[in-house]
């Protein structure tokens, strides 16, 4: 691991992804990916909804405003942000 | 750039020039579609029951899967004319697995209606197109022909790939278990669709925002259209006037986040 990723890592929760069945994009991603289950379905700390397609993105960290991420489902990158609420969610940037 | 193949590596690291060859490649293409479509000849398991429908039911069904084989047709065609016009490469590449998608699409269609006893497609297709469908078919197909790439993927990739996504995934939930697995398969299909388009006029108007006001134009142009067309699909499809606005939000979300509102 890098410098730079392992000072990272040092600083947030982190997390072992696993398979749960989104099956859209080659094998070795999938586990970054998941249906979004809907009502009910509550988010952890390192996942955000991609408002795109409305995957839920999946990172092995837990997740800060000013964040990027890819949903690689629908090729969209995003910046993670503080909604009003105070939950985080995802802004697509071009 | 090469993405190493190991447990540590995190797609959310790579660099954005490394995620747009990475995502528009044959190579993930492979790898996506094989996810969803092994074993399914035809987009259906041969496991999956396929009850007989009433006639009312069926006659509702092959009405709706004939106007499908027309938008899928119109994306054949206009993909394929849209390979020549991409600007570069990796849209070049992307274009010609959508090419692949939609040729596949259109193939299910037909044989899920020769499933329900059409003999003759052609003629039924012909016979039971939305005329408001086939006059988003001939506005689409002038833009490629014009060589606008921009306007062509906005009316492709953005207009009729939302339009679908919404419409299929809709119908999913109440269609009989064939056409609904069906309808999975072309679902994951089409986020890659939008997401395409979305994304690269995103980029290009970004990049260049004396593009936006031509984009608008066509919006304003197509948006009669698409009203009618999708008013149709949903008519067909008996969904609730009232649960009709909610469907359209993803389509009036994409525009605003590409500033065509």
């Amino acid at each position: 691991m890098s410098d730079a990723r392992d000072a990272v890592a040092k600083n947030r929760h982190t997390y072992e992804l696993e398979e749960t069945g989104f099956n859209e994009v080659p094998k070795k991603w999938r586990k970054f990916y998941r249906y979004w289950e809907g009502v009910g379905d509550v988010l952890a700390p390192n996942e955000v909804v991609c408002p795109v397609c409305k995957v839920v993105i999946r990172s092995k960290r837990e997740l800060r405003p000013g964040d990027k991420v890819y949903c690689m489902p629908c090729m969209s990158r995003m910046v993670v942000v503080k909604a009003a609420d105070g939950s985080l969610e995802a802004e697509v940037i071009f | 750039m090469v993405i190493a193949d190991d447990d540590d590596f995190d797609p959310h690291l790579l660099e954005e020039d490394d995620f747009v060859e990475e995502v528009q490649s044959f190579e993930f293409w492979f790898g996506a579609v094989e996810g969803y479509l092994v074993d399914r000849p035809y987009g259906r398991s041969p496991d999956t029951p396929d009850p007989e429908l009433d006639d009312t039911r069926r006659d509702r069904l092959i009405t709706t899967l004939c106007n499908y084989c027309v938008g899928e047709t119109a994306a054949l065609e206009g993909a394929s004319g849209l390979v020549r016009l991409a600007p570069n490469h990796h849209a070049k590449v992307f274009m010609a697995t959508q090419v692949v998608d939609e040729a596949r699409h259109l193939e299910v269609f037909l044989r899920r209606l020769t499933d329900l006893g059409v003999v003759d497609t052609a003629t039924e297709i012909q016979k039971r197109a939305n005329p408001a469908l086939l006059d988003f078919k001939s506005s689409l197909l002038e833009l490629v022909d014009a060589g606008e790439w921009d306007a062509a993927v906005f009316a492709q990739n953005v207009i009729l790939e939302s339009m679908e996504f919404t419409v299929f995934r809709s119908h999913a939930e109440n269609a009989d278990p064939v056409t609904a697995e069906v309808l999975q398969g072309v679902i994951s299909d089409e986020r890659r669709h939008f997401g395409f388009g979305e994304n690269d006029l995103g980029r290009r108007m970004a990049d260049d925002p004396s593009r936006r006001p031509r984009l608008q134009e066509v919006k304003e142009q197509l948006d009669r259209i698409v009203l009618s067309v999708f008013e149709g699909a949903l008519d067909d499809l008996d969904v609730p006037v009232a649960d009709r606005p909610r469907l359209g939000q993803e389509y009036l979300e994409t525009v605003e986040r590409l500033g065509l509102t």
